[in-house]
């Protein structure tokens, strides 16, 4: 029961990281219905920019600064670049067309920080707890993951329902005739939604990279994970994202503490292919995933 | 041609003649170019094979799938499985079971493709491509799952069934023999040709021989030391020079791919054990020494022997390819692909056609796995990860997504441009990390420009030049 107990606590913090990624794919999916699969690559590659900010500052709320405003960046360089040139052409293509920019993201930083896997140091201790006469599977790092992960949930829900930007994306992204001829400026609705998903992907880049060190694809796996709490979570819908991000981080520590973390993708695929089966559209979610 | 396309036997007649001119071309190409292309060669059909089918399932049934990469290690792993344990099943009086290897590990793709189809064909686009690069990312944590069975990280090394007799006579003196003199016509060779040839391999240093074996081992996946040692290779040689006595029955009538059917001993398989595949040699005690003078007579170059196996099997999949394309079930894929309601309402199940491709391009993932598990004489998950499964897609995109010729010059592509920006490295001096990254690089950035400017890919861009040159309209995809 103890171990039980361990092996969930654990869970939490990757838990909010593989959140934080599906959050972006979320995002991006309510603003422009398309799966972006280079969000994952993105968010490697500003971790790169936080980690070369962390090692000339020394200081890791810069590096996170730096990594969201980059992030922010980027998703709105990729959204110009090429999403929105392909996404009035076939669907097909802007499919390949993230995963053209995934290759070309890796590679390149592979070309500018090297192939081998780099330590990204923690500002907080990141070993486990002693309190009330027991270690716990949970670090002060943990702890501070947890809170930063919920102040940008928390932020990004009152900016979607209390903000007039949010209630305009919103409505972008529910009809945007509609919302165009409501005077919504659904494009730029669309660059916000993008540019967010950029930062939040950012931010889970940066906190899961002390714990998994950071290498050109070391978060390709982090990319079925959020994939699937996404589509599991209805794609749809940001509670979903954040439920569903949370639970897979438990699933996949409980599967990990009792057999092997080799079968955490094991487990994912069968979880993925459970949903699609069973209940396509998600939980949390309305349109539909099947075609026929 | 008008009257050959109303009766669908002459286009089956016209696809077989068309395969078998390009087969035979590409076979006389494979016997005269220097070994080292050969090995290139081997690679290009390899890859082509495998794109064959994502021009099916990508192209034309408009599937974006990363599974190819793992049912090519489907295809890699039975053949290598079957290969290991079932040596001596005869197939038409050959000792040789590669065939049957090769019939096993389509099978395998098609079963396990079945499976991943019927789950993702009835998905749209994002989760189709979702749930398959789930099982690209997870083919490594399968494979770790069963260490005993599939070697786990260290993947399995095979020793590669060769037809019997023209075994391993061998990566060294065949290749040694191209580079000593240039000359790469494949000689049956004469009583002094081959003993003065003899002498060469042994004198053979070994610095050679790796320089040698470099040139088609594929980087990381391969070390040298995996492949032979100085042991192995000295013992190989001594032994040759034992056994130098050659007598006329020896040379056989060896055929033009260098292959000599007609010594068909299957002391070969421990000839070649003892040249140095010894990495998962099971039955190197069982005749030892037999046949190595029959596999060092016959002039037997691997890169040879492994590219037109290669082109074999990639010109039995395109002849396929060309009558499911050109033929009615194309038809049906693209209805569905561009509209699966309209294509329902004519009597076309969507998700049927949907799967069915699957279980084509599955089919021919499987088998060109099962050619690159040769190739390599290895398989594990290192080589058969997310990088080729997304090689494929990148080589389909850039030659053209719904075009088998399309899916012959993405293959030549993924092969010549990292060759390429190895040479301008070369050349200028570039740092390693560059050069690695390059390729990856381009690829990533050509796709994204395709996918905007040209969707047709390199043949679709063409097709609609020659169509605008026409007057006709515009073509873009197929």
């Amino acid at each position: 029961m103890t171990n039980f107990v361990d092996y969930l606590l654990g869970g939490f913090s990757n838990g909010a990281v593989i959140a934080l990624m599906a959050l972006a794919i979320v995002l991006v999916w309510r603003s422009t219905r398309m799966v972006n699969f280079a969000q994952v690559g993105q968010a490697m590659f500003t971790t790169y920019v936080a980690l070369t900010v962390q090692q000339s500052s020394g200081s890791w709320v810069l590096a996170l600064v730096v990594a969201m405003a980059a992030g922010l960046v980027l998703g709105i360089v990729v959204f110009f670049l090429v999403i929105r040139p392909v996404k009035n052409s076939d669907s097909t293509g802007a499919i390949i067309a993230t995963f053209g920019v995934l290759i070309a993201l890796q590679a390149g930083a592979g070309m500018i920080w090297g192939g081998d896997p780099q330590g990204f140091l923690t500002p907080v201790d990141n070993s486990g707890i002693e309190f009330a006469g027991r270690i716990w599977p949970i670090s002060l790092y943990d702890i501070l993951v947890l809170v930063v992960t919920a102040a940008l949930v928390i932020g990004l829900t009152l900016l979607f329902t209390k903000t007039n930007l949010g209630l305009s994306m919103r409505a972008a992204a529910f009809n945007p005739e509609v919302a165009r001829l409501s005077g919504v400026r659904v494009n730029r609705m669309l660059i916000t939604g993008w540019a967010i998903a950029g930062a939040t992907g950012a931010v889970g880049g940066v906190l899961i990279a002390p714990v998994s060190t950071i290498s050109p694809n070391s978060f390709d796996i982090l990319l079925v994970f959020a994939f699937t709490a996404a589509v599991i979570g209805g794609l749809d819908s940001l509670i979903g994202a954040v439920t569903f991000g949370i639970g897979t981080g438990l699933v996949i520590s409980l599967v990990s503490g009792y057999s092997d973390s080799g079968n955490a993708p094991i487990v994912a695929l069968v979880l993925l292919a459970l949903n699609l089966l069973l209940k396509p559209d998600g939980v949390f979610g309305h349109h539909g995933a099947r075609s026929v | 041609m008008k009257t050959l396309r109303s009766f669908p036997g002459n286009r089956i007649v016209w696809h077989a003649i068309i395969v078998g001119v390009v087969w035979l071309l590409l076979l006389l190409l494979n016997n005269n170019i220097d070994p080292l292309y050969s090995a290139y060669l081997a690679l290009v059909a390899m890859y082509a094979t495998a794109m064959f089918g994502m021009t099916i399932l990508v192209g034309l049934s408009g599937q974006v799938s990363l599974g190819n990469g793992a049912l090519m290690a489907v295809g890699g792993y039975v053949f290598a499985l079957t290969s290991m344990n079932w040596q001596t099943v005869p197939f038409f009086g050959w000792e040789w079971n590669a065939v049957w290897s090769m019939v096993f590990a389509g099978l395998g793709g098609v079963l396990i493709g079945g499976i991943i189809g019927g789950l993702a064909a009835r998905l749209k686009g994002p989760y189709l491509a979702g749930l398959t690069l789930g099982v690209a990312v997870g083919v490594p944590a399968i494979t770790n799952r069963f260490p005993e069975l599939l070697g786990g990280e260290n993947g399995l090394m095979l020793t590669v069934p060769y037809p019997a007799g023209g075994y391993a006579a061998m990566d060294a003196g065949g290749e040694i023999a191209g580079e000593a003199d240039g000359d790469v016509v494949v000689d049956p060779g004469t009583d002094e040709g081959a003993t003065g040839e003899d002498q060469q391999y042994a004198e053979l240093d070994l610095t050679e021989f790796d320089q040698g074996n470099d040139s088609f081992a594929e980087g990381d996946l391969l070390t040298e030391g995996d492949l032979l040692t100085e042991e192995n290779f000295d013992a190989g040689s001594d032994q040759f020079a034992e056994d130098d006595l050659l007598t006329e029955e020896d040379f056989g009538t060896g055929t033009d791919l260098g292959i000599d059917e007609t010594a068909a001993d299957p002391g070969g398989d421990a000839g070649g054990d003892a040249a140095g595949f010894d990495g998962a040699g099971q039955d190197e005690s069982e005749l030892a020494g037999g046949g190595l003078i029959d596999a060092f007579d016959s002039e037997f170059i691997i890169e040879r022997w492994q590219a037109s196996m290669a082109i074999a099997v990639a010109c039995i999949v395109a002849f396929a390819a060309l009558n499911l394309v050109r033929g009615r079930q194309g038809r049906v894929w693209k209805a569905v692909r561009d509209d699966p309601v309209a294509a329902a309402v004519v009597g076309i199940s969507p998700s049927g056609s949907k799967v069915s491709a699957f279980v084509v391009s599955s089919l021919f993932a499987a088998l060109a796995g099962a050619v690159f598990a040769q190739i390599l004489s290895f398989i594990g998950p290192g080589a058969f990860g997310l990088g080729l499964s997304l090689s494929l897609l990148v080589g389909i995109v850039l030659g053209g997504r719904a075009s088998l010729l399309g899916a012959i010059i993405g293959a030549l592509l993924l092969v010549w441009l990292p060759e390429l920006v190895d040479g301008l490295s070369g050349e200028r001096g570039w740092p390693e990390q560059i050069t690695n990254n390059a390729p990856n690089l381009l690829y990533g950035l050509l796709v994204v420009v395709v996918v905007l400017a040209a969707p047709g890919g390199i043949t679709g861009t063409f097709k609609s030049w020659i169509d605008k040159a026409k007057g006709r309209g515009r073509a873009t995809l197929s």
